[in-house]
């Protein structure tokens, strides 16, 4: 019984930590343009990140080889080197970015200065990561987070057209402006697929010491967790569909993300939200301070993990201190967040094969895997996923460039 | 250490553990004997940022930024190869972990660094 508690807790952090800045930008954005069009584009981002989290977890407990150990050993020094400099310019403008949404989300319940409030954030950041263990940052941001689940109670309470929604899940594009629908489709597969999520989760695996007995959380975490968590992206379209598409309403603050809980439940919705988000899109701050501090001690060879004391990981320490540092003072150049969040996703696309190309490799190598490499099933989805991610990637620059951002 | 083990997938770019299980670098070059023989060993695993300029024309760059002192630790203190390449003795007799060293100070004066 204590396991399944255990792996229901599990399941709970990962739906609460799915929904980042990413998430919560491209979908109240994309339901307002298309209304529930574009649900199907969500479902390709979540499979491709349950695919590659399980894979690189089980990579992690069974080789003991986080995201950039399989890196460098596969890629070489150069060509790793590369992934790295990506890797870590993609998280340093989603870290930028998740902590702009946490300042946004703290004017909201507050109404002090954003710069101030970036400061607070920041602040509160670096004191969470110092204080809480590892199990903690993940629980207590992914439980929090889950209180996010109003916006799924908002959209029903809405009464969406259900086959509506239905006909969302069939990939069609009924619109006059091609460029601006496949702008959303490679942004929607962008926020659901953010590089630092894998990163994190291979290095989370050896963080919380599982072995080859916990696969079976691993599996659970990846596939149970990561669909539920993805209900909340279509909550969040679904609500914008309901509110904005009709009026022709772009929303471009957070402010008006949370009216899809606001409007159908009023005051208390309006709070839940806003908290939700304030907690979602902190932890994924926490991850991606920490995905930098990974990938940076593992490319060099440095002792790494929360699970060491900062006297015994300085360097890894160090590390995610900077990231902090770092993300604060591009978000504080006055850049505007929400822009800030849709670069940081589309340049995410561009990288993300870099680090799926040598999961997918080591995950195959039986030297390193023995009966755990992958099976059938795990490289049809890989080499499917792998190959929707290229075109993705490819495609994504082009289309930033032609859909005007997605303004058209 | 005699057995033959894949030099290039199997030891190159891993990750290296001192005695006490702590990470203290990667093998970041090889240095070989009898390669004109046909039979190649590891004489010298090489540790350290200058090592990088053998690594193509980006690791020379990084290299030049990096800086830094070569280690070379003799093959024979290995002492077995699994997840990670382990040595014999702790990091410090090889002089490995330095920048760990030289980072420790600026944290441990953090109330619950130690933790």
């Amino acid at each position: 019984v204590k396991k399944i508690f255990d792996i229901a807790l599990g399941i709970l952090a990962a739906i609460g930590g799915f929904v980042d800045i990413g998430d919560i930008v491209f979908n109240t954005a994309a339901g307002a343009m298309f209304q529930y069009q574009l649900l199907w584009a969500v479902v390709i981002g979540v499979g491709a990140i349950i695919t590659y989290s399980e894979m690189c977890g089980r990579v992690a407990v069974v080789s003991q080889r986080a995201a950039f150990d399989a890196v460098r050993e596969r890629l070489g020094f150069g060509i790793g080197l590369l992934a790295l400099v990506a890797g870590q310019l993609v998280n340093l403008l989603t870290l930028a970015a998740e902590i702009g949404g946490i300042a946004l989300a703290l004017q909201l319940l507050a109404g002090l200065p954003f710069r101030i409030l970036l400061v607070f954030a920041v602040l509160g950041l670096a004191l969470a990561i110092w204080a809480l263990p590892f199990e903690w940052i993940e629980r207590v941001f992914g439980y929090v987070g889950l209180t996010l689940l109003v916006f799924a109670v908002g959209a029903i309470k809405l009464h969406p057209d259900w086959g509506g929604v239905g006909s969302g899940f069939v990939p069609h594009a009924d619109t006059g402006n091609l460029a601006v629908y496949l702008f959303f489709v490679v942004g929607l597969i962008g926020a659901a697929t953010v590089p630092y999520e894998v990163y994190f989760y291979s290095s989370g695996a050896i963080e919380e010491r599982w072995t080859p007995k916990d696969l079976g959380i691993n599996k659970a975490n990846a596939i149970i967790g990561y669909s539920l968590g993805g209900l909340l992206s279509f909550a969040l379209m679904i609500t914008a569909a309901e509110l904005f598409y009709p009026r022709a309403i772009s929303p471009e603050t957070l402010g008006s993300v949370a009216l899809g809980a606001n409007v159908p439940l009023g005051e208390i919705g309006l709070l839940l939200g806003l908290i939700g988000i304030l907690f979602a899109v902190s932890g994924a701050a926490i991850d991606t301070a920490f995905s930098g501090a990974y990938n940076a001690a593992q490319f060099f060879g440095w002792e790494w993990g929360k699970y060491r004391s900062a006297v015994e990981a300085p360097r890894f320490t160090l590390a995610w201190m900077v990231m902090l540092v770092l993300g604060f003072l591009i978000v504080v150049t006055g850049v505007d967040p929400i822009q800030v969040t849709e670069y940081s996703v589309i340049f995410s696309v561009v990288a993300l094969p870099a680090t799926y190309i040598p999961i997918l490799l080591v995950a195959n190598d039986r030297a390193y895997m023995g009966n755990y490499a992958n099976g059938r099933v795990a490289n049809v989805f890989g080499i499917f996923y792998l190959v929707v991610i290229l075109v993705v990637a490819v495609a994504a620059i082009p289309l930033m460039i032609v859909s005007n951002m997605g303004q058209g | 250490m005699s057995n033959p083990v894949d030099l290039a997938l199997g030891i190159l770019d891993h990750q290296l553990l001192d005695a006490d299980g702590r990470r203290c670098g990667n093998v970041d070059d090889l240095e070989l004997e009898g390669v004109r023989d046909g039979a190649p060993r590891a004489e010298m695993i090489l540790v350290g940022a200058p090592v990088w300029r053998g690594r193509g024309r980006l690791g020379r760059l990084a290299a030049a930024l990096a800086g830094g002192q070569t280690v070379r630790i003799p093959w024979g203190e290995v002492e077995k190869i699994d997840s990670g390449v382990r040595l014999k003795k702790p990091a410090h007799e090889y002089g490995l972990g330095r920048g760990d060293d030289r980072a420790r100070k600026l944290v441990a004066w953090i109330p619950g660094a130690n933790r």
